[in-house]
């Protein structure tokens, strides 16, 4: 039972390998195993969105995945949009338009734009609200957030 | 909440996955998706020996047009439902079902096979299988087998799969020209399971309806076709009268639950509302359908 | 030309928009909350809880479990007997304290409480071994009604009080029996707030390190109050003052939730200490939902009474409070039942008052501090009276608040239960919120709306609150702590960078970028040279506890200036040698100090080198560390006011409620960052909203909590919050230096009043009063149906 397995999973574009238990979540190697303690863990069971990184492209929380799922796919978490002093335009309209207080809800935030912003036209603030229904936030209201994301729609 | 231990195998194809459900007995689960079985797994609510991944069964993922009907893949995810031509075609009540199916990232990795497998009783696709008298498709590893919808969700959470069971396809047979269809819902937040919906289809014939269904989903174990109200439906134009009939024989039809979020009182009463628009909805589309 | 005192006192920095110097690191994924920290050789823990609400420990079996893999410890009370009790002690006649033990001792009184840590290399093993202990219970009699549990016949929580009623309070003025009898207009209702949990998205999470050789532990805690914590921590482990160091790192929000202390983080600290290795522990959100503080747990029956004219004669009300297990450390149970019947005249003149609240013990997760703490509740049922006097009356909502108000003119304004209201615009807000809304707009459309047949309501909710409270009002009634100071430690280093120290901590609130914003303004310096140091108890004294009850702005704001000015005169003391001008001459802006009307100029980076390295260019008087420790007490705080107003349409089949407009118009007095102003609004609107529509936390008959999980607790969404529309009425407080009032809090005291009234006017043709928050759809259906009923046997 729990018999390791190898794994090879690139992160934000760098590829690496592991051997992990079957039942290590996705979030705990991100988080732990390599270090990359952007994304953040919320409820571990899919409900806040806190842990959504992007898998081979689509958003995905995960909490509701594991590590050896991730085996030869391609994993992105908010550490791969930007840097301090070199911010992607999200990331930006974000600080413009104080999208984040506490800041913990916030990578998850960024992913699932990321991943709407790909994926919807989001013509009103009606689709905005909708795409960001599975991101609980509890400090913002959402309302800067809403202007964030439309500042950028299109662009 | 982190899960308890458990064996892993990753299946490149149904054959090996079976095969891999048959070796552990009844102690196995698939894991597709995994938007409701990991869940469960981190709140320990159930213990595996070991999971059966079978994301990696390409063959599994697909939408195909056949003459007589569509065929669905069961890996495919509700994203691709959602976003599919073809289903927009032919079934845009499903297309707009979708829509309410959770939010994006649980869309991006959840399989129509798993939300049928899994058969939650507020679930939107169980409902939706039973509209549109979808044919499922299962394998094992003593052979494959048919069943129809109507006869594959038994309980809560329950359905006539064996622990070495995989659903593999699903099969939805065209809908007739001048079809209308009406979807309504109401949960208690964008996405979140139903506290009761319903989806309708009639299709009409010299402004009479010629043939009527009506499904309901989070009013009773499983979901349900109202078939006494679907019965009063044809050989008459849609009127407010006509709709009250429907809407009584729909509501005496479920045995809704109570839980945390709403009585059966309440779900009954929406039950009744919800017929009525989607009635209502699938009428007023059905006069504007092309023929 | 201007002088440079006028050059000074015009704010440029205090009151601008400025991007927070806390996004970059949060938006790229560098953020450092506690359970980021990782240690080497840290150790993880996770507890075994109770799944009795009552019952006595007969036995722990934990062999299975010490023998698991990866298990390095399992401990239970009898294993940390040596750590002491902490005990939220009053002065308060009428109650009963209630000790709290990092794990259980001797009975279990609520689903949820710790009674057996383990700690494992991993947290899946250390949650592995849980499953192999065994516990013996002996089930006692349940007590989970707090109208039960108040009778003197009650099964006793704690046999030690010999009562459940842990805290009773009264306010009396006037005599409000004598004018409600009288009254010619009276209007009473059972008001029932159902409990909540704050839901912070970051759970709680602590590590503790302890360094043998150096005797020295310190605690990294997703905490509010390091400076509480620090304290206790120390009491518990018999530890000195400077042995303990308490960091609240990035915290991802608290709103009370993690304004207190907690069993866990006493639990660690002595394990690390007994284990010799870190221990952490991060709540996973089951543990969060069960054994976090809650709050808004309030049954209130209140009767208003009116002269003809529609003016209040008097108030009269009776509460309990459902405080939960434990008297919470350090505010005890007095905290959140007191502030419903002290505040709940509101901004209103209030001649006869007479206001009761017992705080009773039931089997739940301790009542502790939630956003709003009591104002939401006793706003809900002063507003919800106001709206049910002005029906009576044949008056319109707005004008029953304007023929009640304290007018400007009358303040400074003595309430009912002693609290003063300063300089505050109450009907300065509600004409805003009502200009905001478009009012009479809004009626008239309604009243169109009604005609077609549409359910379309508005409510409105007028408050008023005390911020920024100062050593004369304990947040913690009668307790010995000081919550009425912080202090500013502010010092030039010899590059000419600046570090300001506070004991706040910020968890949201965008304190780094707002203190900083203060200390620039009075120093004379750019945000970018200034580091804040906040959150950590070593740096600095004694005098600091935490952030909480909307005084950060306020305390840290005030003693930020103090500390800033001071050290800017020594700045400017060493400059006027350096420049060869007279102090009184100089301008500090920006970095650079300057001798007005001259292009003569020299930084902060020279000065410093001036004062510390190349001391000859300088007598010694000149030469004072470039360093000041103020400390600021506003000694009674001040009063921020708002009105809300929300209009929302009920579907008259589905019953579900949306919100088509909500408006906040408020007195939060100066600014320091609008940006950061509007979020705290929203955010408080959003759980207020929250509070309103859709959370409860719900315990059955046995105790057993049914909202474990966030799919039962329902926390709302971007799609459940509409639009936001916020008016700042910027009148400077005259209490507070630098005019600052706390606003952290508003949005939860206003929104469930406002949509409480807003729904009942929804339903006021159906004869419907809404009286029980969440006012959910099967609740309404509940009412409707009753309603329905009662009009169909009239005739």
């Amino acid at each position: 039972m729990n018999k390791a397995h190898d794994i090879a999973v690139t992160v934000n574009g760098a590829v690496h390998e592991a051997a992990v238990e079957p039942r290590l979540l996705l979030a705990d190697f991100l988080r732990h195993t390599l270090g990359l303690t952007g994304t953040h863990v919320g409820c571990e069971h899919g409900v806040c969105g806190a842990c959504t990184v992007l898998v081979d492209g689509d958003s995905a929380r995960s909490c509701l995945m594991l590590a050896v799922q991730a085996d030869g796919k391609r994993v992105e978490t908010v550490e791969s949009l930007g840097r301090i002093g070199q911010m992607n335009a999200l990331q930006e309209s974000f600080h413009k338009h104080h999208a984040l207080q506490c800041g913990f809800c916030t990578p998850g935030m960024l992913m699932t734009a990321t991943d709407l912003l790909k994926k919807y036209p989001l013509a009103t603030d009606d689709d905005i609200r909708q795409g960001l229904s599975g991101n609980l936030c509890r400090c913002t209201g959402y309302e800067h957030i809403v202007r964030a994301i439309r500042a950028v729609v299109g662009k | 909440m982190k899960p308890p231990a458990f064996d892993y195998v990753a299946a490149t194809s149904v054959d090996m996955a079976v095969a891999a459900l048959a070796a552990a007995g009844s102690e196995a689960k698939i894991i597709a998706g995994g938007q409701s079985l990991m869940p469960m797994l981190n709140f320990r609510l159930i213990r595996p020996s070991v999971l059966v991944d079978i994301n990696g069964i390409a063959a599994l993922a697909y939408i195909e047009e056949a003459a007589s009907g569509i065929c669905v893949g069961a890996l495919t995810r509700h994203y691709q439902l959602e976003t599919s031509a073809v289903i927009g075609r032919h079934f845009p009540v499903l297309s707009c079902a979708m829509t309410h199916v959770a939010h994006l990232a649980i869309r991006n990795r959840g399989t129509i096979g798993g939300s049928l497998s899994h058969a939650d009783p507020a679930a939107e696709l169980p409902m939706l299988a039973l509209l549109l008298d979808a044919s499922l498709h299962i394998a094992s590893a003593s052979g494959t087998r048919t069943i129809a919808a109507r006869d594959f969700f038994l309980d809560a959470l329950t359905v006539d799969l064996a622990s070495a069971d995989i659903l593999t396809a699903i099969v939805l047979p065209k809908l007739p020209p001048r079809t209308g269809w009406g979807f309504e819902e109401v949960a208690r937040r964008h996405g979140d399971f139903a506290l009761a919906a319903v989806a309708a289809t009639l299709t009409v014939a010299d402004d009479a309806i010629s043939h009527a269904r009506i499904a309901l989903t989070g009013v009773g174990p499983t979901p349900l076709r109202a078939a006494e109200a679907e019965a009063l439906l044809p050989g008459h134009p849609l009127d407010a009268s006509l709709v009250g009939r429907a809407i009584e024989a729909a509501r005496t039809a479920i045995a809704p639950e109570t839980d945390l979020h709403a009585s059966s009182d309440y779900r009954r009463h929406l039950a009744g509302v919800l017929t009525g628009r989607a009635l209502a909805a699938a009428w007023r589309r059905a006069q504007t359908s092309a023929a | 030309m201007n002088d440079a005192t006028e050059i000074h006192a015009r704010p440029k920095i205090v009151g601008a928009r400025i991007k927070r110097t806390e996004d970059p690191r949060l938006l790229t994924g560098r953020g450092a909350f506690t359970d980021d920290r990782q240690p080497a050789r840290v150790v993880h823990a996770a507890f075994r809880r109770s799944d009795q609400s009552h019952a006595r420990i007969r036995a722990i079996d934990c062999a299975a479990a010490r023998a698991a893999p990866g298990v390095i410890a399992v401990l239970t009370a009898g294993d940390l007997s040596d750590v002491k009790p902490l005990i939220a002690a009053s002065r308060m006649a009428n109650y009963h304290a209630t000790p709290i033990l990092p794990l259980a001792h001797g009975k279990v009184r609520y689903v949820g409480e710790p009674v057996v840590g383990v700690i494992a290399e991993s947290r899946y093993q250390a949650e592995d071994a849980l499953e192999l202990i065994g516990i013996d219970y002996e089930p006692l009699p349940t007590v989970i009604d707090p109208e039960q549990a108040v009778r003197a016949d009650a099964p006793l929580l704690h046999e030690k009080a010999g009562t459940n009623v842990l805290v009773a309070r009264e306010f009396k003025h006037g005599d409000a029996e004598a004018a409600l009898a009288s009254a010619p207009v009276r209007v009473a209702g059972r008001f029932r707030m159902h409990r909540k949990t704050p839901v912070a998205i970051e759970a709680r999470a602590c590590l503790a390190e302890y360094d043998a050789a150096s005797e020295a532990l310190t605690l990294y805690s997703a905490t509010q109050v390091p400076g509480i914590v620090s304290d206790a921590v120390a009491a518990a482990l018999g530890l000195a003052g400077h042995q303990v160091r308490v960091v609240a790192p990035d915290v991802g929000g608290g709103f009370g939730g993690k304004g207190s202390l907690y069993p866990e983080e006493i639990f660690v600290c002595a394990a690390a200490r007994r284990l010799g290795r870190p221990v952490k522990w991060t709540a996973d959100r089951m543990e969060d939902l069960t054994a976090n503080s809650q709050g808004f747990d309030e049954i209130a029956d209140a009767e208003l009474a009116l002269d003809g004219d529609g003016r209040i004669v008097a108030l009269r009300a009776d509460v309990i409070g459902d405080v939960g297990a434990y008297s919470i450390y350090p505010w005890t149970a007095a905290l959140e039942p007191v502030q419903v019947v002290s505040f709940l005249p509101g901004p209103y003149r209030v001649a006869n008052y007479h206001g009761r609240v017992r705080g009773v013990a039931t089997s739940k997760a301790p009542l502790g501090p939630y956003r709003g703490v009591g104002r939401p509740i006793s706003t809900f049922v002063m507003e919800r009276l106001m709206d049910m006097a002005a029906a009576k009356l044949g008056l319109d909502a707005k004008e029953i608040r304007l023929r009640n108000l304290v007018a400007d003119s009358e303040l400074p304004y003595k309430v009912a239960s002693g609290i003063v209201w300063d300089k505050s615009g109450f009907h300065e807000c509600l004409h805003a919120a009502c200009a905001a809304i478009d009012y009479d707009a809004m009626r008239g459309r309604q009243k169109n709306g009604r005609a077609a047949g549409r359910w379309i309501g508005i409510g409105m909710a007028s408050y008023a609150e005390l911020t920024g409270i100062g050593s004369r009002i304990s947040v913690a009634p009668g307790m010995p702590l000081n919550t009425g100071t912080e202090t500013a430690i502010i010092s030039i280093d010899p590059t000419g960078a600046v570090t300001a120290a506070f004991g706040v901590a910020s968890h949201g609130q965008g304190l780094e970028t707002t203190l900083a914003q203060v200390v620039a303004e009075h120093l004379g310096v750019r945000i970018e040279d200034i580091r804040i140091v906040q959150g950590d108890s070593a740096a600095i004294g004694a005098g600091s506890t935490g952030t909480y009850a909307s005084r950060s702005m306020v305390l840290a704001g005030g003693a930020a200036t103090l500390a800033a000015q001071a050290v800017r005169d020594k700045v400017l003391n060493a400059a006027s040698h350096l420049l060869e001008a007279a102090a009184a001459d100089l301008v500090a802006e920006d970095g650079t100090i300057s001798v007005v009307g001259t292009d003569r100029r020299i930084t902060f980076a020279e000065v410093a080198h001036a004062v510390y390295l190349d001391t000859v260019r300088l007598p010694p008087e000149a030469r004072d560390e470039l360093a000041a420790t103020r400390t600021y007490d506003p000694v009674f705080g001040t009063t921020t006011s708002a009105t809300h107003i929300a209009a929302v349409e009920i579907d008259p089949e589905t019953y579900e409620i949306r919100i088509d407009r909500f408006v906040v118009a408020e007195d939060c007095g100066k600014l320091v960052n609008p940006l950061i102003v509007d979020g705290q609004v929203h955010g408080g609107v959003a759980q207020g909203i929250g509070a309103a529509l859709y959370e409860e936390v719900i315990y059955d008959e046995q105790g057993q909590i049914n909202t474990a999980s966030l799919v039962d607790y329902l926390v709302p969404s971007a799609c459940e919050i509409p639009p936001l529309h916020v008016v700042h009425l910027e009148s400077s407080s005259p209490t507070t230096l630098g005019g600052f009032r706390g606003m952290g809090e508003g949005g939860t005291i206003g929104a469930p009043a406002a949509l409480a009234n807003a729904i009942a006017d929804a339903l006021s043709p159906l004869g419907i009063d809404i009286n029980e928050l969440p006012a959910t759809p099967e609740r309404l259906f509940r009412l409707i149906e009753a309603a329905k009923a009662k009009a169909k046997t009239k005739t």
